[in-house]
């Protein structure tokens, strides 16, 4: 089977954009998953103050995002600008 | 599925240039000024102790957002950049919102918007600065921990306009992809309202009031 030059550079960029999100996506998922469960904890200390913690934890989870998301852009242009 | 990657444009040859128009972002973001001007014209008339629904929601803007600036800044910059940070909150969640109804893009989907946001906060946090620090003493903190730390600086400071703006259009960009893509594989059953609920209205909150907190936060970074 013959492939030209410009099927293998649509095949490795998918490829790239496959391997690129998923890597991406373990460094946000385990730094948000741990914002939240420090928010849990102190919740647990001061039940009062729950909408407060709430909120801060939810900007920090959002700002923790932005690498995940950097790699979602990266993957994206992959597939979708590599023709 | 296959219009992922196109984006409709006006495009005119003037003098040699060639210039390009997103019609899509242009069309959307008047459409959402639209609304924001009817909206203050509605909420601010027969002002009473007893508000009408519209003004309620208007005063939880206002009082919201007012405790949180007062929060960051003094009290008479917070009166100066109050009207900037409410604004572009209720900009943003409207922009965010109005991808859920049919036939409508997010203004944000373009990267051309929330640069340009990030930017004009950019420059805001600085003129700030300069004007209430003083020019010598602006140019100095560049320098601050140890003199090479010049470069360093200054390309953390680009980096935040970076980050900032590429987070909103990835966040809002990347959920409209996925809503599209999902929901051309379930063949548009019972999933779509779902992920149009948290990607358009949950994320879009987040990231609009996550934008605004974190201008805030430069400009008020820069007058400390």
């Amino acid at each position: 089977m013959e492939m030209t030059g410009a099927e293998l550079i649509r095949g490795l960029a998918l490829l790239g954009a496959g391997i690129c999100m998923g890597i991406g996506a373990i460094g946000p998922g385990v730094g948000e998953g741990y914002a939240a469960g420090k928010a849990c904890e102190a919740i647990g200390r001061k039940p009062e103050e729950a909408g407060l913690l709430t909120r801060t934890m939810l900007v920090g989870q959002a700002v923790s995002e932005s690498t995940g998301i950097y790699s979602l852009v990266v993957a994206l242009l992959l597939m979708f600008v590599v023709k | 599925m296959d219009e992922i990657g196109k984006i409709s444009v006006w495009a005119t040859d003037i003098g040699g240039l060639h210039l390009v128009f997103n019609r899509t972002t242009i069309t959307m973001t008047l459409w959402v000024m639209g609304i924001l001007i009817l909206f203050a014209l509605l909420a601010s008339r027969n002002k009473g102790l007893i508000p009408n629904p519209l003004q309620v929601v208007a005063e939880l803007f206002v009082g919201i957002f007012w405790g949180l600036t007062r929060d960051a800044l003094e009290e008479d910059m917070a009166k100066t950049y109050f009207p900037l940070i409410c604004t572009l909150f209720m900009f943003l969640l409207l922009c965010n919102w109005i991808g859920v109804v049919p036939f409508m893009d997010e203004p944000t989907k373009d990267l051309n918007t929330t640069l340009g946001l990030g930017l004009m906060g950019f420059f805001i946090a600085h003129y700030a600065g300069i004007r209430t620090k003083g020019l010598k003493k602006y140019v100095s903190e560049y320098f601050q921990p140890i003199f090479f730390m010049m470069p360093l600086n200054v390309i953390g400071e680009l980096a935040k306009v970076v980050s900032i703006s590429f987070r909103l259009f990835g966040n809002i960009m990347g959920g409209s992809i996925i809503i599209l893509v999902v929901s051309h594989l379930v063949y548009n059953l019972l999933l779509p309202p779902f992920l149009y609920a948290f990607f358009g209205l949950f994320v879009g909150t987040v990231q609009a009031f996550v934008f605004t907190m974190l201008t805030l936060v430069y400009i008020s970074v820069q007058v400390k």
